[in-house]
This record gives structure tokens, sequence and C-alpha cells, in this order.
């Protein structure tokens, strides 16, 4: 918290300390763009994109980077991944912020632009690469900090004996559907329940999105009891559970 | 430096002062026992704290009050659920119907700034951003988790996650802001 982090350099004697109280929401809210780190851009799971001209590209551009310029952005919206953080560089900032903003409007999250281009990524001492754009762009999510995959999931519903599917929906909606070999306990109860849950088991939580799964992870981790969540669509089909990722 | 800690200090010591030397005070001296409570009392009929989810479909809204998960039903006519917002603090009113508690109200928590710091407002930070750390005299100075500095943090700030921070002092700051020499500017992941 920076209210805490200005009251310690306080104490320590500096004088002008402030605080920009609105954080990056509020910057972002304004109009205003971040820019990922170096770091960010060499290893984070991300798709970059390079917006300037297609021979521009080709002569030298960021390794893994994809080709979309500037005017052609527009018409690649289905091409990129809405959840996937995507890092933009141009040959300016203001062309990159065009790009970002655009970006913004299709309700990418995570967007954030490499602030210096190709010249301040080589004057790092990072290589360049040449040659034409890869074909397509794959970008895969990677499982977030208490994830359980779909495929472990399904897993379990075939039955394991060291793991028990629990279903955080409500009562109506488990009427319409369910999964084999789970129990159903809405979220709202979740803690007035909590001592029905098995102690010596790991639980598999999930609801439609994979929001209420995590409210009931909250729960569970302050009850010492294990468990991942599911984030992915859980539909009803004919009475039938279906999980689309 | 010494004056200057001294004189920081006066107000402090005449305000305990006047509290503990006049019993016909109208304040409770109670309070003057505990200056700084650890965490915010909480209201029978709100709660303050983290909001760690909210789901439209279950119409519940989770919030983490001293280290506890809390979840509160709400309906159309709750208010302000704008704000109800994962990750950030808010003070959320219910009501009991039933067995259930029900959120009438969502406000957003705002932030209390320690004494002698003052808020900067984003079109000043703007402006300095656009004369570089050099020219505008400042460190600005993200105090989030590193992760989240690396994947977008503003222009031409440092990373110094608050947990650093308390741990290491000043050790982090580039030479300039360790001299104490220029404005030292902090932000973080919004109201908290």
């Amino acid at each position: 918290m920076s209210p805490k982090s200005a009251g310690l350099a306080k104490k320590m004697g500096h004088t002008d300390v402030r605080v920009f109280l609105a954080g990056v929401p509020g910057w972002k809210k304004a109009g205003k763009s971040v820019v990922a780190s170096e770091k960010f851009v060499q290893t984070g799971n991300i798709v970059l994109v390079d917006l300037r001209s297609k021979e521009e590209y080709e002569a030298g551009h960021i390794p893994k980077a994809h080709s979309i310029p500037l005017a052609s952005l527009a018409a690649k919206e289905d091409s990129l991944p809405s959840k996937a953080p995507i890092v933009v560089y141009a040959n300016s900032f203001v062309e990159a912020q065009q790009g970002y903003n655009l970006m913004k409007k299709w309700g990418v999250k995570t967007g954030s632009i490499w602030p210096g281009g190709v010249k301040s990524w080589a004057a790092n001492g990072n290589k360049l690469a040449t040659g034409p754009t890869p074909a397509a762009i794959t970008w895969v999510r990677q499982l977030g900090k208490g994830e359980v995959s779909v495929a472990e999931f399904k897993k379990a519903m075939e039955g394991s004996s060291t793991q028990v599917i629990l279903d955080v929906r409500t009562k109506d909606e488990v009427k319409e559907c369910s999964f084999k070999n789970s129990l159903a306990i809405p979220l709202d109860e979740i803690e007035k329940r909590i001592s029905e849950l098995p102690k010596d088991k790991e639980m598999l939580i999930h609801c439609t999105t994979g929001a209420r799964a995590e409210m009931a992870k909250n729960a569970l981790d302050k009850a010492g009891i294990k468990s991942r969540f599911l984030l992915a669509e859980v539909e009803c089909s004919q009475s039938k559970c279906e999980i689309n990722e | 430096m010494q004056n200057k800690q001294l004189r920081k200090w006066i107000p402090f010591l005449l305000f305990t002062g006047l509290l503990v030397g006049g019993p016909s005070l109208s304040g409770s001296p109670a309070l003057a026992a505990d200056p700084a409570p650890q965490a915010a009392p909480q209201n029978a009929n709100a709660f303050t704290g983290k909001i760690t989810g909210k789901s439209n479909k279950a119409k519940t809204i989770s919030i983490e009050v001293q280290g506890k998960n809390e979840f509160l039903k709400f309906d159309d006519k709750t208010t302000g659920l704008e704000h109800a917002i994962e990750g950030e603090a808010a003070i959320v009113q219910f009501e009991m119907r039933g067995a259930d508690r029900v959120a009438t109200a969502v406000k957003p928590k705002l932030a209390t700034l320690p004494e002698g710091v003052t808020e900067m407002k984003t079109d000043e930070l703007a402006s300095l951003i656009a004369k570089g750390p050099e020219e505008g005299n400042y460190v600005l100075v993200d105090s989030r988790p590193a992760a989240r500095y690396h994947e977008g943090h503003i222009p031409t700030a440092i990373s110094l996650p608050d947990t650093v921070h308390m741990a290491t002092g000043d050790a982090y700051l580039p030479g300039d802001a360790r001299m104490k020499k220029t404005t030292l500017i902090f932000y973080c992941g919004g109201f908290t």
C-alpha cells in the first residue's frame, strides 16, 4: 500500500513525499497507458505486437513479436486472444499508444507498451530477429495460483480417491445439472457448513465461471482445507454439465 | 534535523498532554490510550475491509474483515455495487434479513494519508512524467508486488514493493532520493 510506504519515507526524513492515490486504475481510467518492463517482454507469457510496417518488421524485430501494422490493427480484433497480456511497440510512443488505446476499447485487460521500440531493445544488449511474421498467433493461458486444469478436473469426475468435486452454485442451478461425484454447497452457505467437507481430501471447486469458486477457495483456505478452483465456463446442456475453456 | 524531529512531535505531545491533563474534556480518555488501532473498528451493521470477490449470479459479495472472509447477499436495491471491486478496500453496510446479511450500500474506503504527505493528482503527475525524472526532480515508486510492476507500470516508475520497502528502508531508492533531495511519489493499485 502506497500510503504505508509514504509514511515510512516521511519518518526517514524525506521532506517532499506525495501519494498518487488514484494508482494504476486511475491512471488507466484517465486514458493513459502503462509500460512493460524489459524482463516482462523477455520472459512473460505475452503476445508481443510490432505496429510498424511489414518491411521494418522483417528487417529487424523483437523475437516472438507478431507483425500487425497500426493501420491494419483495427481489423485484427478477432485474431488477438482477449485474455492474453498484449504488449505493443512502434517507432514512437505516440504510435504505440494509439495501438494500446484501440486494444483498450476491445476490452484487453492487461495491455502495455514496450516504450523504446526496437532501438532501446537493441541498445540494452538484446538480439533482434529478422524475417517474416509467424503464421498465426498462438497463446496458451498458464494456470493461475490455486487453479486446477480442466484435464485434471475431468479426471476427478471419473471418481478419485483423493479429490472431491465441490459445486458452489445455487440450489436451482444444481437442479438443472451437476457433475458426477460432486458435493453441492452454495457459496453463501460454505462457511456455515464447512464441517461437512472431508478434511483429508483435496476439494476441486467449480461454479459457472470460476468467480464464485475462487471466493469459496478463499473460505476453504482460511479453514485449512486443501482446494483448487476451476476457471472455466460450466454450462448445462440437456441436463448435462459441460466445460468450455 | 534534531529540531525538525522535535517540531514534528510538538503537536502530538500537546495533544496527548491535553487529553491526559484535562479530565473535563468531552472526548473519551480511553481513545488516548490507543491512538493508532491496527484495524478499523467494525460497526455492527457495516464491514470495512478488502473486497475478495463478487458474484452477480449468486448475488454475493465477499469481503475480508480482520483476516476472515465474510459473505453478504446483495439485491437490486443495493447501492454502489460498482465499488465492490476485487482487491479494493470498501465499506459495506448491511441489514439482517432472517439469517442473511444483505448489503444495502457499498462505499469505497478512501485511504488516509500519513501526516505531512499530500495527494498528487493525475494531471500533476502526467506533467512531471512529461519532463522526466531528472528535469522534474522526482522519483516515482511503484509499491505493488514486483510481478504487477513488470506487466504494466506508470512510465518512469521504479519498482519497490511496500513489503521490501518496509524491510529495507531507503536502501533501494536511487541516490538522489536517498539523499532526500527529490520529490518522492508513491502509488499502488488504487484506493487501498
